[in-house]
């Protein structure tokens, strides 16, 4: 059981899998923050799209995701 | 060896962190400027500090190493081991500590739970952040005797002596600037090996080939998934549950040095900004310190120790100068750790432990000089417990060994503490104890329980398991708080849609 054999069935294609879309669930909960919360902090004359933290997070779980789709 | 415009490109290096460390002294006038640099810093250095600060000497010859052994799955430490995890922190964890005003993260454990999850945790982080400073000292003596047939002790005393300086003056504004150049410097140096070293091996395509026909060992050198089965420490199984579930988020959101460098933040954006930021950067890091490891297998198959890897890589591809620069993006490495490790430390005994024990009510000028003081002490602490590293095979291993006991059981009482209203008191101080514990417990017998070679990943998974039953058991059994008690501590979704309400 502390080994997770129960898991020795699944195949590292399938694992990797897994791993896609725990990063596609991640993406998507991001995009459901509200726009507001994630510009608090900077005045709202201030806020431009390249402020907007939402963006920086899919720029960054997209490049995670294609290192495991290509690995 | 070293030529002699690598000792000036050094010693240059040396004398200018400590000059630019020595430089924030003028910042420092109160307690908050000394832990939480005035909460004046833009999310970009916070970022840079973040990664450099967690990334360090020890992940140049420890993953280069890794890398050796079982190849490109050591990066998932840097990948699916922190990005994931560095979001959840900037948008769920980072604004109720930055908004709550806190200095450290058993701070917040003390509100939410009680006074003694405060002390247990602070304590365990105090002890952990002293056997890692023994553990950096080492992996520096260790390179720069390679490297140069420096003695470990002058090695070791050396490094203190100038992060020590620049610490106890500046502190963490000292400590994120000057991890700034770092961070350029490691960038720099860490870049100029991989590309000659690349040009040495025939290109990227030309090294998988070459590994590939090394033999069955290397079969699965090239991916990043290894199976359940495998007899390296990195089963995707322990990746997932135990790295990515735990530790990874134990790492970025409990650990006092990472977290401690957003709080410093000018306002709320800036604190998210450097976590996301932070964690763009890291995904260049295994390109520094794995492929170095990768390209040794071809340039030096055969060693038998994989942490001599980077050592010899330095040796025999770097030309003069550039040598030189590589030692510096080290040496950065190696301070910019050691550096975060100190104040972080005397940050969680002067607020967890001094303030609230020994001497409460003080002026601030009294806390500052405390912290100040802990930080030479600790100091001191390190360079005497280096030499216990020396005992373990892997210095890496060694360090994530450490980790391993307590990250779990800290990381359920965090998650529980701020999505759980029912969790008490009792329920966090009981998993905080046997969770350790248990954790103890598995690595003692590690034998007897796991089948893979280093199951820090499993026995992280497997604490935190077990903290987190204890902890819904124990606190649907005893009394809840009530609704006053848990102002501000626990995440409601008014945080998403009104400003400054928790």
């Amino acid at each position: 059981m502390f080994n997770f054999d129960w898991l020795s069935g699944v195949s590292q294609e399938t694992a990797k899998m897994i791993f896609l879309s725990l990063y596609g669930v991640i993406g998507l909960l991001v995009l459901l923050l509200p726009t507001e919360y994630v510009y608090e902090g900077i005045a709202k004359e201030d806020r431009h799209w390249w402020n907007n933290l939402k963006l920086w997070s899919i720029a960054v779980l997209s490049i995670l995701a294609s290192i495991y789709y290509h690995f | 060896m070293l030529a002699g415009i690598d000792y000036f490109i050094v010693i240059a290096y040396i004398i200018g962190m400590l000059l630019l460390g020595l430089y924030f002294k003028k910042f420092v006038n109160s307690s908050e400027d000394y832990f939480l640099g005035g909460k004046s810093l833009p999310f970009w250095a916070i970022g840079m500090s973040i990664v450099v600060s967690d990334i360090g000497a020890l992940d140049f010859v420890g993953v280069s190493g890794q890398a050796y052994r079982y190849g490109i799955s050591v990066g998932n430490f840097d990948w699916v081991g922190s990005v994931p995890a560095m979001l959840l922190a900037a948008f769920i964890f980072i604004p109720y500590f930055w908004r709550g005003g806190m200095y450290t993260i058993p701070e917040y454990l003390g509100r939410r739970y009680n006074q003694k999850v405060r002390t247990i945790a602070s304590v365990t982080w105090i002890l952990f952040f002293a056997l890692d400073l023994g553990v950096l000292f080492w992996a520096s003596a260790v390179l720069l005797n390679v490297l140069m047939g420096w003695p470990i002790w002058i090695s070791i005393i050396s490094t203190a002596g100038v992060v020590g300086l620049y610490t106890y003056f500046g502190g963490i504004t000292a400590v994120i600037m000057t991890d700034v150049v770092q961070f350029v410097i490691m960038f720099i140096g860490g870049f100029a090996l991989v590309f000659l070293s690349l040009y040495e091996v025939g290109g990227w395509d030309n090294m998988v080939d070459k590994i590939a026909t090394m033999g069955p060992e290397y079969r699965n050198h090239f991916d990043i998934i290894q199976p359940q089965d495998t007899k390296s420490p990195f089963p995707w199984t322990g990746i997932l549950f135990g790295l990515t579930f735990v530790m990874a988020n134990a790492y970025m959101i409990g650990n006092q040095s990472i977290v401690q460098r957003c709080l410093t933040a000018k306002n709320e954006w800036h604190a998210k900004a450097s976590m996301i930021f932070g964690s763009a950067l890291k995904m260049f890091i295994p390109i520094l310190v794995l492929f170095p490891g990768l390209m040794a297998v071809v340039v030096h198959p055969g060693l038998a120790d994989g942490d001599q890897a980077l050592p010899m890589m330095i040796k025999s591809i770097l030309p003069p100068g550039l040598v030189g620069l590589m030692f510096a993006a080290f040496f950065a490495g190696l301070m910019s750790s050691v550096d975060s490790l100190l104040n972080s430390t005397a940050t969680l005994f002067t607020k967890d432990i001094y303030e609230p024990f020994i001497k409460k009510g003080a002026d601030d000028k009294h806390y500052l000089k405390v912290g100040q003081i802990t930080t030479l002490v600790l100091l001191v602490i390190g360079v005497a417990t280096s030499p216990i590293s020396s005992d373990f095979p892997g210095i890496y291993v060694a360090i994530q060994t450490f980790m391993s006991y307590f990250q779990g059981p800290i990381f359920a009482i965090l998650l529980l503490g701020i999505f759980w209203k029912r969790t008490t008191e009792w329920g966090g101080l009981s998993a905080l104890v046997i969770g350790i514990g248990f954790a103890i417990f598995l690595n003692v017998f590690k034998e007897r329980f796991f089948t893979i070679e280093d199951p820090f990943l499993y026995i992280s998974w497997w604490s935190f398991l077990l903290g987190f039953i204890i902890n819904v058991t124990v606190s649907l059994l005893t009394k809840k708080h009530t609704e006053e008690q848990l102002q501000g501590l626990v995440f409601s979704s008014k945080i998403l849609v009104k400003n400054k309400s928790l």
